[in-house]
């Protein structure tokens, strides 16, 4: 038990320590953070969307105006197709500013009538003002689609017409304005004049009521001053759309303008006539007025209620009752002056306006009639120069093709010339070969005939030279013999020799040339060969002696006494003649004495050379010579032959 | 340049005049040896143109054989192959 209510206390303890908590913890996040919280956010969400309308709606226009802009809104922003889309749904590409003017005037105008209307508590005809926006939509209209089919790029220039008139019409709704702003200082001045005497009486009701009822008097004062405070700083436009709020007694309205005013006629009087209902007629349109009347009441009531100050006040309250009625209808008939002034000016200036409007049209039409037949006229011109010039164009063009293709023919005609030429040179040719073909055939045959003869000649011309040579040959040869062999003394034969030489080399005869040239390269023909008579006589006289001397000497160790032991004894020798057999060299000697006696040069020095020792020394110089001359004779025998050889060729 | 055949004629009388000169001289020299150092002596005289007859005769005889001289021999390669042998 004690269990169970310890826990009960403690749960309620901590439930109503909870709810505390709950509650605390709510107040605090009601009053600080939301209520901020919406107001921000409100603002926040308000300000976006205004921006946002307005970014969209006024690039919608600039992108009409711009075509570097309407790209740019089509392609990069979200939306913006589609919000273009829309404006060309709904010809927003064609409004123009002075027509959105114009619009936005009417609807001022529309809801001025309206509430002028509802101020009257009459209905007029709201049609007259759709009629005209309409006419002027209309007239509007037709430009906009008669601009756009005369000239398109024309366009501009009613653009700018329809900008100055734009232009027009701002200074118009300037001066519309200043009119209504006029008006509006005038109600105004009125508004004051009237406020100050409200203030006034005010003043002496409240003087009245102070010295009466100070207790009570703290009451109301504070609240009518309350509601003054905010009028005289207030200076506003139209309340046109104003809507009171039907329902407060004592709404502290900071609102505008010369309702507000009579508001401060408070102090009604206590004679028991209630003010309300002689003010019931403005109850609608002014409705402080109504207030007023019902504060001026509510203070007569409290009249009635201390009866003691009555007498006091009711004097006051009669002339403030007085008084309010006659500001009632003072401000009345100024609205209604007021009303009917603005009226006939908007009238007059409407008047106005679409006259200047089709004066504007009439005269931009005529603009762009003329410009149009400028720009006619201007094509045209400018169509004819661009024929001429391109015709002067073509025709250059023309003459130079001409040009060029005359020298191409002319090129061609200079090729085909020179082409035909060769082909009748080529034929002309052929034809004199065929021509000359006889002749000659002859020719040749007579050609052949005379080489044939002429073969003749020459072969027996080299038959002559041959001979001739063969014959110089000979001569040469001969020549040659008589002086290196048959002359009684010995004489070089180097000329002679060079003679023959030159003949057999001319004759190209190789063995000739062999022989010739090994002894032309010997000395042998610079010194010449012996006789053979002085051979002879050298050998036998001088040579075949002395050899016989030494013919005992040894062929080695020969010394002094050798040597003259054989001189010595070689005398007492017999002396052999003849061809003698035996190898001493006694016998040698008789046989070489032998061939030489027979002449028989050759045998004579081969018997001579094949003594040895002594003898050999001895005889040295003699087979020297003997071989020099050998060796000459045999060249000589063999030219002789070969020249023997060759003539018995020719022959 | 005498010819071949008149060599050896030239050679004697070569011989014969060297062999005159150097007799004469041995002779003049034995003459002047015996008149001074022999007291007229006749050997001396014979002697010293011996002397000169021989010297003559050398040179005579190397003029006829050139290849012959003092203390040389020249062997013929048919003379020296058996030689070995014995």
């Amino acid at each position: 038990m004690y269990r169970a209510l310890h826990i009960s206390r403690r749960v309620a303890f901590t439930s109503r320590q909870g709810v505390v908590k709950v509650v605390r913890r709510r107040l605090a996040t009601e009053a600080a953070i939301p209520k901020k919280k919406k107001n921000i956010g409100r603002r926040i969400l308000w300000v976006t969307t205004g921006l946002t309308g307005t970014f969209y709606v006024g690039s919608t226009f600039a992108a009409f105006y711009n075509q570097a802009y309407y790209d740019f809104f089509s392609e990069k922003v979200p939306l913006g197709p589609s919000m273009l889309e829309y404006a060309e749904k709904h010809n927003w590409d064609t409004v123009t500013a002075a027509e959105l003017l114009e619009r936005t005037k009417n609807a001022a105008i529309a809801t001025q009538r309206f509430v002028t209307d509802k101020i009257n508590g009459t209905t007029p005809a709201k049609e007259p003002e759709p009629v005209r926006k309409v006419s002027v939509e209309s007239q509007v209209k037709v430009i906009k689609s008669s601009a756009p089919k005369v000239v398109d790029h024309s366009k501009f220039e009613t653009e700018s017409m329809v900008a100055e008139a734009k232009k027009e019409f701002e200074t118009r709704t300037e001066k519309v304005k200043e009119g209504t702003s006029e008006v509006a200082a005038v109600r105004e001045k009125v508004a004051t004049e009237v406020k100050d005497e409200v203030v006034d009486l005010v003043k002496k009701a409240e003087d009245a009521l102070r010295t009466e009822t100070p207790a009570i008097a703290e009451t109301t004062p504070a609240e009518a001053p309350s509601k003054s405070n905010g009028k005289p700083v207030y200076e506003g436009a139209l309340p046109v759309g104003f809507e009171p709020p039907p329902g407060y007694i004592r709404p502290s309205p900071p609102k505008k303008e010369e309702p507000q005013t009579p508001e401060p006629a408070p102090p009604a009087p206590v004679a028991l006539p209630l003010v309300a209902p002689a003010v019931s007629s403005f109850a609608v349109s002014e409705p402080i007025i109504a207030q007023l009347a019902g504060t001026i009441d509510n203070l007569a009531s409290f009249l009635d209620a201390n009866p003691t100050a009555v007498p006091k006040v009711s004097d006051v309250l009669e002339t403030a009752k007085t008084d309010l009625t006659a500001l009632a209808d003072r401000i009345e008939k100024a609205k209604e002056d007021e009303r009917v002034v603005l009226e006939s000016k908007l009238d007059e200036q409407t008047r106005e306006y679409t006259q200047s409007l089709l004066e504007l049209e009439m005269l931009a039409q005529d603009k762009l009639d003329s410009q149009e037949d400028d720009f006619r006229k201007f094509h045209d011109q400018e169509r004819a120069k661009l024929i001429r010039d391109y015709r002067a164009k073509l025709e250059h063009e023309l003459q130079t093709q001409t040009e060029l293709i005359n020298e191409r023919l002319k090129e061609e005609v200079i090729a085909q010339g020179i082409e035909l030429q060769r082909r009748w040179i080529r034929d002309i040719k052929v034809r004199v070969e065929q021509e000359r073909g006889g002749r000659l055939g002859k020719l040749e045959e007579l050609s052949s005939h005379l080489k044939r003869l002429e073969r003749v000649a020459l072969d027996n011309s080299t038959y002559l030279d041959e001979n001739i040579r063969i014959h110089a040959l000979w001569s040469a040869v001969r020549a040659l013999t008589s002086s290196a062999l048959s002359a009684p003394v010995r004489k070089p034969f180097r000329e002679e020799l060079r003679v023959v030489r030159h003949i057999a080399s001319a004759r190209e005869d190789p063995v000739v040339v062999a022989s010739l040239e090994s002894l032309e390269s010997s000395d042998v023909p610079d010194v010449g060969v012996e006789p053979f008579a002085d051979l002879a006589s050298w050998f036998s006289s001088d040579v075949a002696p002395k050899v016989a001397h030494v013919a005992l000497v040894p062929d080695q160790n020969a010394g002094v006494l050798s040597h003259l032991a054989s001189h010595l004894f070689s005398g007492l020798r017999f002396r052999r003649t003849g061809l003698v057999p035996g190898d001493d060299v006694l016998s040698v000697i008789a046989r070489a004495e032998h061939y030489l006696n027979e002449k028989n040069l050759d045998s004579a020095a081969r018997e001579l050379n094949q003594l040895n020792g002594a003898a050999k020394v001895l005889l040295q110089d003699w087979l020297d010579a003997a071989r020099r001359r050998l060796e000459v004779e045999q060249a000589l025998d063999v030219v002789q032959a070969q020249a023997t050889l060759a003539s018995l060729l020719v022959v | 340049m005498p010819s071949s055949e008149d060599i050896l004629g030239q050679k004697y009388d070569r011989c014969l005049a060297d062999f005159l000169v150097k007799a004469g001289v041995g002779f003049s020299a034995g003459v002047v040896a015996s008149v001074i150092l022999f007291k007229r002596r006749t050997w001396p005289i014979a002697l010293s143109t011996g002397f000169g007859a021989g010297a003559a005769y050398a040179d005579c005889d190397r003029s006829f054989n050139p290849a012959r001289i003092p203390g040389t021999r020249i062997v013929s390669p048919s003379e020296l192959a058996p030689k070995p042998v014995a």
